[in-house]
This record gives C-alpha cells, sequence and structure tokens, in this order.
C-alpha cells in the first residue's frame, strides 16, 4: 500500500504545480470560473484515477474507483467556502450575518425566499390586533416596501418581532401548508386509523376475557370429571389388588380379612350404584366406606417398622465376641463340671478325681505353679498328671508293642537328634534351670537373640527329655499313617487309647491362657488327637487374640516361639506325625500374619543357628552334613509363610543361601543325599519360580547327580566350567542302574527321611531310578524358569549333553529314557532360540549429527494487517497508536494543504494588485509619454507657442 | 497448527543480551587486536594438538549445492473476504470464473519439490546452501535449508500466503528469518565461483546424473540446479551454463530432485 500510495502523492504534486499554473495563467477570472467549474465543464484532471502496481485476482478494484482530481477540485471547493472567507473576514471589524426569513437555509431557490417572507408579513398583519386597522392597505404597501426594498431594514424589524413573537413553528406549519398538503391527508387519516384500532382492541379484549373465562371453567369440569374417572379406575384397581394373592403374602391375614370385607361391600355397592340411582344409598356408602379404610389406614400406621441391619463389625469385636463365646461356653463347662461332682464322675474318670478335688496334694509339679487362673491350673494339673500317669500306663504297651521296626526308628532318631544334642548335651540340666527363670523375662522383653538361643537350646533339651515318652505316646495317641506298616494289633491298640483319651477327657477348656513355655505347651497337647490340638491352638488364639488387649500381644509372641519349637520336635520325630505337621501350618502362617515382625526374628535366629551348626557339622567328614527333618520342614513352612517373590527378604534371602550351601557343600555320600538334595532343590524351584532368582547350586547339583547316574567315571571336565567351582568329592556311580525296572513309583520323602542311611533301599535300582525322575522334572522346571535368561544356553547345554548320554544308557527304562530326551530336546530348542536372538557385538558407531531445523511461525489464517500479538492489551494500544499517528499524519497534511491554499490565495491577492498597479503604472505612464509626446511634438506646446 | 508466539519478555531479554553482548564482543576483538599477535600464537600452540573439527566436516565448506525453483505457481488472490493461495483442486471454479486455467495452479509441486530437498539426507548432512523458488508472478523468495516445512499441503498453502503478504517468516522463537521475499534477479545471490545447471525435459542433452554429478562437482565448484516447479511448460536456458535433461522420460519436479540428492549422496558417500 505504501507502494500505491507514494505515486499518487507524487501525482498530487504535479497536479497541485499543473493548477498553480493555471490559475497564475488564468488570473482574475480563474475565481469565476471554479465557482462554476463542476457544472459547466470537467475538470480533466479530475478524470485521473488512482493506478495499481500488483493486480491481485478477485480484488475489489475499491482503489480504482476513487479519483484523486475530484477529491483535490473537492477539498479545494470546500476550502474555499470555509478557509476563504474566515480569511477574507480576518482583515474586517465587523460581520455581516443576514439573518433574514429563508436565508439559514440555502437549499431554497430565491423564489421561495421571497414568498416565504411575503406571507410571514401578511400574518404578522392579521395577528395584530390594533386599535385601528384601517391602514391596511397602506401598511401593506410600507410592508411591501419593507421587505423588498429595504432588506436590511425589514430584517431587523423581523428580528424584533421574531423575539416578541416567535412564528416558527407557524412557519413549519405554512410551509407544510405550502410545499406537502397532499402529505398531510395520509398522515392525518393514519392518526384516525390508529385511534379505531385501539377501540376495536378493546371490545376484542372484552370479547377475549369473557371466552377465557370460558373456556377455563369448561376445562375446570372435565378436569373433575377425569379426576372422578381416576378413581374409579383406582377403586377397581384396589379390588383387584385385595383379591390377588401378593397382597395376601404381604399383609396380616386379620388386615386382609377387613380389606376383603371392604372389597366385598364395596363391589356390591358399585353394583347398586349402577343399577340404582338412589341418592341414599349412595350416602351410606360413602358413610361406611371411610370407616372401614381409616380402620386400615389406623392399622398401617401401627405396623411395625423395619429395623436397620447391624452394622459390619471391626476385627476387634470379632475378636471379643468370639472370646466372649469362649468365655460362656467356659463358664458353662465348668458348671458342668462342677455340678455332677457329687454325683456321677467316678465312673468315668480316674483322673478328674484327682484334678477337682484334691488340689493340694498333687500341685505339688513345679512346672506349672506360675499360672495365674484360678481354674485353669487345675484343670492343668490335672492334665499333666494324668499324663504322667498314662505315660506310666502305656509304658508297659509300648514297650511290648515296639518291635524290630521300631527299635531301629529308635536308633534312627537318637542318630538324627544326637546331631542336634551333640552341643546341647552338656547343658542340659543348666538350661533347664535356666529356663523357667528366662521365661518370665521373656515375656517382658521383646525377644532377643540370648533369649531365643537359650529357648532353641531348651527346646532340644526338652526334646531329648521327653523323647522317650512323647515318641511312644504319640504313636499311640496320634494317627500316624506314615508308620502304617506297625502291623494291625498296634493299630487297634491306637484306637484303643485314643478312645480312651476321648473318655477320659471329655471336654477342652474353651479359655485357654497362652501357654509360655514348651513344657506347658506339652502338657496340653500330648495325647490329644490332631483335630483336639487345632482345637486347643485355635481357642489359645481366640481367648488371646491380639486386638483383645495389648499384653496379648506379647503373649502372643511366646506363644509363637513355643508352637515352633512344637513343630520343630514334631518335624524331628522320627514317625512324623505329618498330618498334625500339615495342620499346624496354616495356625502358624496365621499367627505370623499378625506378629510379622517377631515372626520373621524367630525365623532369622533360627536360620543363623542352624547355619552355625552346618559350619560345625561339616568340618567333621563322618557325619552326614544333610539338613534334618527339622530344618527341612521348617524350610518349607517359611518358603510358605513368608513370600518368595521379593527380590530381597529378611527371612526367604537367607533361607536360599543356607539351602544353596546345603547343596553345594554336603558331599553326596549315599542315596540318602542324593534324594535329600533332590528333595532341596525341588523346594528351590518352587521358591525361586516366582522370583526368578538364579541358584547355580541347584542346577549345578542336578548336574552333579546326573553325573552320578553315568556309567563311566566323569571325564567331562573339558566341558563342565563350573566344576572347579564345586567341593566335588569323589563322586560313585550312585545313580546308575544296572538292571532293568518295571516301574518306577514317585518317591516318598517323608519315608525315606525316616530310612537309615545304609539301608539296602537307597542301592536298589528302584529307587534310583525314582531319585532320576524326580531329578528330571525338577531339572525341566528349571529349564522353564530359566528360559528368559540370556545366558541360558551356558547354562543348560552341558547338562543336555549330561541328559543325552544318560538317556543312552541300556538299563534306563524307557519312560525315563523318553523323558531325559524330552528335556534335551527342550533344552535344545531354547537354546537355539536364544542363539538366534543373539547379536554379534559391535562398535559403538556414532550417528551424524544432521542440522537443526527450525520451524517456521505463521498462522493458521491470515490476514493482513491484523495483529496476532497474544498480548491483547499490546496489540490493542498498538492500534491505537497506530491510529493517532495515522490522524496526526492527516491533520498535518490537512494544515500544509491548507497553508498551500492560502499561499495560493494570497499569491492571487498579489498578482491582482502587482496587476492593477501595473496598470495605473502603465496608464501614468502612457499620460506622461502622451503628453511628453505631445509636447515634443509640439501640439501642446507649438499650440501655445503658436498661440503666444 | 498452533504456532505459539514467543513470549515478548523472553525475545526482548535475548535482544538485551544480544545488545549487551555486542560491546563485548567489540571490546574483546579491540583488546586481541591492541594486544598483539603474541597472544594469538600462544593460543594457537595450545590448541594445536586438538582437532578443532572432525576432517569429514571439511569438504562441506566447498561443492554445496543450491536449488532453485522456476516458475512455481505460487499466486494470492482474493476469495470471497480472504486472500488464499490458489490453487486447481478448491478454487477451480474462481479461477474458471477469472478466465484461468486452473491446471496451472499447482503449488502442491513447489510444495512436494521443496520437501523432497529439505528431507534428502544431502540437506540432513549440510550440503544443501541454499534454496530460492521463483513464482510464474516473478516474486522470489529463499527459503533456508533449516527451515522445516508443514508436512501438509494446507499448512504449507497458509505459510505460503503469509509469506507472500508479509514477505518474510521468522522462526518460531527466535528472529531468525527461515523465508524471506527478495529482489530480482536471482544471480546476485548465487555464489561467484557457481555452475548453473538447468534441468530440462526439452533438452537435448541426456545424461546420466550419476556421472554428470561425478565429473561437474568439482569441490571447487558450487553447483546451482534449476528445476522448474510447474505443471506445464519450460524453464528458459538464457543464463544457465549447462541445460541438461536426466532421463528419457519427463519427471516429475520432486523426483527430479530426489535424482539430483541421491546422486549427490552417493558421490559424498552419506548414508
Amino acid at each position: 500500500m505504501v507502494k500505491l500510495s507514494k505515486p499518487t502523492a507524487t501525482m498530487d504534486n504535479q497536479k497541485n504545480n499543473k493548477k498553480k499554473k493555471k490559475t497564475k495563467s488564468s488570473g482574475p477570472k480563474a475565481k469565476s470560473m471554479k465557482v462554476s467549474e463542476p457544472i459547466p465543464k470537467p475538470n480533466p484532471f479530475e478524470n485521473i484515477w488512482s493506478r495499481r502496481k500488483f493486480d491481485i485476482l478477485g480484488k475489489k478494484r475499491k482503489g480504482e474507483e476513487r479519483r484523486i482530481g475530484l477529491a483535490r477540485s473537492l477539498g479545494i471547493q470546500k476550502r474555499k467556502q470555509t478557509l476563504l472567507k474566515e480569511y477574507e473576514q480576518s482583515t474586517k471589524s465587523s460581520v455581516f450575518l443576514d439573518n433574514r426569513i429563508g436565508e439559514q437555509g440555502e437549499a431554497l431557490p430565491e423564489f421561495d425566499k421571497a414568498l416565504l417572507r411575503s406571507q410571514r408579513h401578511r400574518q404578522l398583519k392579521l395577528g395584530k390586533k390594533r386599535k385601528f386597522n384601517l391602514e391596511e392597505e397602506e401598511e401593506e404597501d410600507e410592508d411591501e416596501e419593507d421587505g423588498f426594498g429595504f432588506g436590511g431594514l425589514g430584517g431587523e424589524r423581523d428580528d424584533f418581532e421574531d423575539e416578541m413573537l416567535p412564528f416558527d413553528e407557524e412557519e413549519s406549519a405554512i410551509l407544510k401548508q405550502l410545499h406537502g398538503p397532499k402529505t398531510q391527508d395520509p398522515m392525518d387519516s393514519g392518526l384516525i386509523e390508529g385511534e379505531e384500532n385501539r377501540h376495536k382492541t378493546k371490545k376484542e379484549v372484552m370479547e377475549e376475557i369473557i371466552s377465557k373465562s370460558k373456556f377455563f371453567k369448561a376445562q375446570k369440569a372435565k378436569e373433575k370429571e377425569e379426576n372422578e374417572r381416576l378413581m374409579e379406575d383406582l377403586d377397581k384397581n384396589f379390588t383387584s389388588l385385595v383379591q390377588s394373592e401378593a397382597l395376601l403374602s404381604l399383609t396380616e391375614p386379620g388386615k386382609m380379612n377387613a380389606l376383603k370385607a371392604l372389597v366385598n361391600k364395596s363391589i356390591p355397592n358399585e353394583r347398586k350404584n349402577d343399577n340404582s340411582s338412589s341418592t341414599q344409598k349412595i350416602e351410606n356408602l360413602n358413610q361406611d366406606q371411610p370407616d372401614s379404610y381409616d380402620k386400615l389406614v389406623k392399622e398401617m400406621a401401627l405396623e411395625m417398622r423395619a429395623r436397620p441391619s447391624d452394622r459390619t463389625k471391626t476385627p476387634e469385636e470379632i475378636a471379643q465376641e468370639e472370646r466372649e463365646r469362649l468365655e460362656h461356653l467356659e463358664e458353662e463347662r465348668q458348671k458342668r463340671m462342677l455340678a455332677p461332682e457329687d454325683a456321677s464322675d467316678e465312673d468315668n474318670d480316674d483322673s478328674d478325681k484327682p484334678s477337682t478335688k484334691g488340689l493340694r496334694s498333687i500341685s505339688g509339679d513345679a512346672l506349672v505353679d506360675s499360672f495365674s487362673l484360678e481354674e485353669e491350673p487345675r484343670t492343668k494339673k490335672g492334665w499333666v498328671d494324668e499324663i504322667l500317669e498314662r505315660s506310666n500306663e502305656n509304658n508297659s504297651d509300648s514297650e511290648a508293642d515296639d518291635s524290630s521296626g521300631d527299635s531301629e526308628t529308635a536308633e534312627d532318631d537318637s542318630d538324627e537328634e544326637g546331631s542336634d544334642e551333640d552341643d546341647d548335651e552338656g547343658e542340659n540340666k543348666l538350661s533347664l534351670k535356666d529356663w523357667e527363670q528366662s521365661d518370665d523375662d521373656h515375656i517382658g522383653t521383646d525377644l532377643e537373640d540370648d533369649e531365643e538361643e537359650g529357648e532353641e537350646e531348651e527346646d532340644d533339651a526338652n526334646e531329648k527329655e521327653m523323647g522317650s515318652r512323647d515318641q511312644k505316646k504319640a504313636k499311640k495317641s496320634d494317627s500316624v499313617e506314615i508308620t502304617n506298616k506297625d502291623g494291625d494289633s498296634l493299630h487297634a491298640k491306637k484306637t484303643k487309647a485314643d478312645g480312651k483319651s476321648v473318655s477320659t477327657r471329655p471336654d477342652l477348656p474353651y479359655l485357654i491362657e497362652a501357654p509360655k513355655s514348651l513344657e506347658e505347651l506339652c502338657a496340653l497337647l500330648d495325647n490329644r488327637s490332631n483335630t483336639e490340638v487345632i482345637l486347643i491352638i485355635s481357642r489359645i488364639r481366640a481367648s488371646n487374640a491380639i486386638k483383645l488387649a495389648a499384653e496379648n500381644r506379647k503373649k502372643m509372641q511366646v506363644f509363637y516361639g513355643v508352637l515352633l519349637q512344637y513343630f520343630a520336635i514334631l518335624a524331628n520325630k522320627n514317625p512324623l506325625n505329618f498330618e498334625l505337621l500339615n495342620l499346624l501350618v496354616k495356625p502358624l502362617m496365621e499367627m505370623s500374619v499378625e506378629i510379622p515382625y517377631f515372626a520373621a526374628i524367630c525365623a532369622r535366629q533360627r536360620i543363623l543357628r542352624t547355619r552355625t551348626q552346618f559350619c560345625e557339622i561339616i568340618k567333621d567328614p563322618e557325619i552326614s552334613s544333610w539338613p534334618s527333618s527339622k530344618t527341612l520342614f521348617l524350610l518349607r513352612l517359611w518358603s510358605m509363610i513368608f513370600p518368595c517373590s521379593d527380590f530381597r527378604h529378611v527371612v526367604m534371602t537367607p533361607a536360599i543361601l543356607l539351602m544353596c550351601e546345603y547343596l553345594m557343600r554336603c558331599p553326596i555320600v549315599s542315596g540318602r543325599d542324593s534324594a535329600i538334595g533332590s528333595f532341596l532343590c525341588s523346594m528351590l524351584l518352587s521358591v525361586t519360580r516366582q522370583s526368578q532368582k538364579f541358584c547355580p547350586e541347584a542346577i549345578l547339583f542336578l548336574q552333579t547327580l546326573l553325573m552320578a547316574a553315568t556309567d563311566k567315571k566323569p571325564v567331562s571336565c573339558q566341558d563342565s566350567q563350573f566344576n572347579h567351582l564345586t567341593e566335588l568329592k569323589a563322586l560313585r556311580p550312585l545313580l546308575c542302574i544296572r538292571n532293568c525296572v518295571d516301574e518306577i513309583s514317585p518317591l516318598n520323602f517323608i519315608m525315606i527321611m525316616d530310612m537309615p542311611e545304609d539301608s539296602p533301599f537307597f542301592s536298589s535300582d528302584n529307587f534310583r531310578a525314582s531319585v532320576l525322575l524326580t531329578m528330571i522334572e525338577t531339572l525341566q522346571g528349571y529349564v522353564n524358569i530359566y528360559e528368559g535368561f540370556s545366558s541360558f544356553p551356558e547354562m543348560f547345554l552341558p547338562i543336555s549333553m549330561l541328559l543325552l548320554e544318560v538317556a543312552q544308557q541300556e538299563n534306563l527304562p524307557h519312560v525315563l529314557q523318553d523323558k531325559f530326551k524330552n528335556v534335551a530336546q527342550l533344552i535344545k530348542t531354547k537354546v537355539d532360540e536364544h542363539h538366534k536372538l543373539r547379536r554379534p557385538l559391535l562398535m559403538r558407531k556414532q550417528k551424524p549429527v544432521p542440522i537443526k531445523m527450525l520451524n517456521p511461525k505463521f498462522e493458521e489464517n491470515f490476514v493482513k494487517g491484523r495483529d496476532y500479538d497474544p498480548d491483547r492489551e499490546r496489540a490493542e494500544k498498538r492500534k491505537l497508536q497506530k491510529q493517532v499517528k495515522r490522524e496526526a499524519k492527516g491533520a498535518a497534511r490537512e494544515l500544509r494543504k491548507d497553508t498551500f491554499f492560502l499561499l495560493e490565495v494570497k499569491e492571487k491577492e498579489r498578482a491582482l494588485r502587482e496587476k492593477e498597479r501595473a496598470e495605473k503604472y502603465g496608464k501614468a505612464l502612457a499620460f506622461l509619454q502622451e503628453q511628453e509626446h505631445g509636447i515634443k511634438s509640439g501640439q501642446l506646446g507649438k499650440g501655445r507657442k503658436r498661440g503666444r | 497448527m498452533a504456532r505459539a508466539y514467543a513470549v515478548k519478555g523472553k525475545k526482548r531479554k535475548n535482544k538485551e543480551e544480544w545488545h549487551g553482548g555486542e560491546p563485548d564482543a567489540k571490546r574483546a576483538i579491540t583488546e586481541k587486536t591492541s594486544d598483539g599477535e603474541e597472544e594469538g600464537k600462544e593460543v594457537v600452540n595450545e590448541l594445536e594438538g586438538i582437532p578443532v573439527a572432525p576432517s569429514e566436516q571439511n569438504n562441506t565448506k566447498k561443492g554445496r549445492l543450491i536449488f532453485i525453483l522456476e516458475k512455481a505457481s505460487l499466486e494470492v488472490a482474493k476469495v470471497g473476504k480472504s486472500y488464499q493461495l490458489l490453487n486447481s483442486d478448491d478454487h477451480a471454479y474462481f479461477l474458471k470464473k477469472n478466465n484461468r486455467n486452473p491446471s496451472d495452479y499447482r503449488p502442491d509441486i513447489v510444495h512436494q519439490a521443496l520437501l523432497m530437498i529439505l528431507d534428502s539426507q544431502l540437506n540432513k548432512s549440510g550440503m544443501v546452501q541454499a534454496m530460492y523458488v521463483k513464482t510464474e508472478k516473478g516474486v522470489l523468495f529463499e527459503v533456508k535449508p533449516h527451515a522445516r516445512l508443514p508436512r501438509t499441503f494446507k499448512h504449507f498453502c497458509g505459510l505460503m500466503l503469509q509469506l507472500l503478504l508479509k514477505l518474510s517468516i521468522t522462526a518460531a522463537g527466535k528472529r531468525e528469518k527461515l523465508l524471506r521475499v527478495i529482489k530480482n534477479p536471482v544471480s546476485r545471490y548465487l555464489p561467484v565461483n557457481s555452475r548453473k545447471i538447468g534441468l530440462s525435459f526439452s533438452s537435448k542433452k541426456l545424461v546420466n546424473i550419476n556421472n554428470y554429478v561425478g565429473s561437474a562437482g568439482t569441490n571447487d565448484v558450487d553447483l546451482v540446479f534449476v528445476v522448474g516447479a510447474m505443471a506445464h511448460g519450460k524453464i528458459d536456458r538464457e543464463d544457465a551454463d549447462d541445460f541438461i535433461s536426466i532421463s528419457g522420460y519427463p519427471l516429475s519436479a520432486a523426483y527430479c530432485i530426489g535424482k539430483i540428492t541421491n546422486a549427490f549422496e552417493t558421490k559424498y558417500n552419506i548414508l
């Protein structure tokens, strides 16, 4: 646009110059010319159009409509009317104001002005109330003379009269009459019409109101009818509802009758209504109906409200309730025990009598005198005595029953426990004494290492002390499925014993204080059946729930420790009470959830101790350093209690490490060792399945087992890169199958644990086959777990080779062979997969750096001239500033043009003056010259001269 | 596309920094000159062992490319109330009404060609020196090789419209002008030692571009390729040093540019 405007500006200048020249040339005539310029002859400069440089398609040629020349001449004309006049006035001292009638509006032609004046004059005359109206004609003449002859005077007079009588309105009316008499008529008629319209609307409004009221009345009537109809419908529905079964089931029978009566009444009534139109009957009905209905309503109001149900109870409340229930039951039991005391108790129990009656006589037992409850000690003491008695009693039986098989197990026991007891043997008695005192402290303080240690020792000591007695009792009283071989006679006796125990102890106490020592617990649990043991434990837990009281936590902690000890002892017993162990797991797990911190400490301490023991045992090559069944069971228990999936866990990490150490360091001497090892491996597998931890020890162990299964000497030193890590002893081909095996039975691990080390079973091919089976299954599990590891091929390739080697043996049963081959195949496929995925190592390549690209900034819909500043205020300000600048420029331009114009005018005047002066001068000069000429030619002078 | 306005305050700050930085630099220069050459020598000695830039980068200084797109049909018109870049799809009726041939209005050719240049590995490696576009109407504008043009045609149209109306486009968040309208003729912007090669199907000289580039592109000459970005017609060959055709078939502008850039990529071994 700037570019566009520039040429026009130059054009302007040029034109100005031209104009100046023209005006100069035209001289005095110019003024008169310009006044009449637009009409007679078009200025050729006004035909100049603005020209644009670029042709933009579709743009309206708005700029080209502007005629710059025309605009200029218009501007000059305007200046002539305003600025020029002001300039002319500027030298004058007074102003001539023309206030004659009609002079204000310039649009009126001269003739109309005159007409206006004359009319005004006449009206003035008419309006004048003079005393003497006689001189009308004269004045008329005078006025006429005034109006036309002496314009200035007449004007003044008019002015004066204007002040007196403002007839402007009249004037306008006159004007109207003059110019538009026709236009007035329609206006007036329109007004009249409007008035008529108003009248009509009033009438209409009245009519409308009336019609509306009628309409509303009709509607009301209609509504009423409808309501009645609805009521009838409702009544009908109600009767049908009453007759239906649904309401019957919901309401009481008495009310139902009333309802039915009501309905029965109403139905015939309605019929009557239909038939007879007598008004009285209807009234009767109306009187009857509300009565029965009201009755019903009242009855309904009196009905019982629904009760809100009890809110859900908090665990504390539940525990409290449980405790209360047990308390209540206990009370009842006590009553039952006391009530028939006189009548009949002797026929049942031998043992109850001393416990209930002879309090003092029996309570010599020092173990239980720390009990605080009044009632319970009695019973417990009773039990203890009873136990003692029964042990004596049963001893004879057990001795009789102890056959050759049992003697073996007894030996076994002593062997196994010997490992545990060897160290503790010396401290036995001391610790036993300490125990009583330390236990009390133990309740008060949080369990610490020393105490735990002590406890453990005591536990072992106890074990020893009660060893013979307990084991035999256990054999009798508890059903041991594993040792079913014992024979029918034993079984029969067992059942007898069970029956006896049941008969001797008719009921358990409902409220049991948590035992603070193993002794107490054993006293409680001995000679109980499995279910009873669990019941007792659950009752102990219920009556000492942690949520009930703060001190219960400590009690439960102690109880947990004791229970764990009990579990350990139970696990170490030779004929394993496997069922009871299984049952014990549940309460132990639940309790360790309740007291997780304590449970973790217990487990850690035990693990620590087991490890130290193991370290000592391993020094002695003659003793088998493989873990005892107790350790195994505990490890299994912990793996169930604590989460195995944690990356690092307070208990599980050391447990796993311990297991791995066993696998790593224990020499495989016998078949039993291999069985235990493979059990450990499978346990590790189950533990590491979730966390996918890598246990090289387990895999290495499996590998050594495989090597043991091969016939030849282990010469595969070149491919086993782990071998230098292991403490491999000279490995006999323990698992090499010599003869054909018909069937492979799964290993009964508990049975194996019970067996002595040198039993012939371990050297049988059956055993070997089953060990190999378990081993291959475990291996498969490991293969499945570790398939994601990138080092999978390195881990399992040697094993797969070994597997194939073993599978080639001719004595191996087909099932095993297939399994071996399958696993080898599995390993091979997975190794292949891994090999496929592996990429060769590459040098880190530097990527070329591309040049930095920049985004252009542009608007979606760009509109020229719009400010795309996000700051609205600033944009607005800028816009205003722009406007101010533009206006200022415009004003400057106007001023410049004004001065130009004035200069021009002055120039003209000057030129005029100059011209006049020149003319005058010329005239004078001509006159003088003439005179001179005359003188010289002698006309003047000659004549005179002649005349003279 | 949300092209956020850069916050002015930040800009101003940059500006201040710039203004602040200038005298410092000047001072530094003056100091350097006043201190004499000893210091400069020392610096050189210190830095002797360290290569300033990898040797590969050195050859990029020379033998860079310049592309000129001739006869680009970028024309702004007032359609309805708004200004728009004319294209044959959207404004067919408008063009017919104004007695124009709609098939001549093909800004998409320029778009494709520019994208082809800007996306090439040659450009990414910094071997494209500049791009110039001359429209059918004779407006010449420069496109910086580090401008990331909009990928969509609609946005490209918006960008071109703003460029033709505002005469320059700055980078978002910077003051640098990525596109700007410049004065004709284009020859005043080409480097002194440059060789201008026009490409046209009509040329009698049919060459294999790979061989041609291998022989023509010696390192001390900047090559200027003139490619037509119009639908019909050919570029004028007056001021071109060489006038070649690179295929027996008439090629599109984008593909032609693709061939050229490919040839140079193979020549400079840009992967």
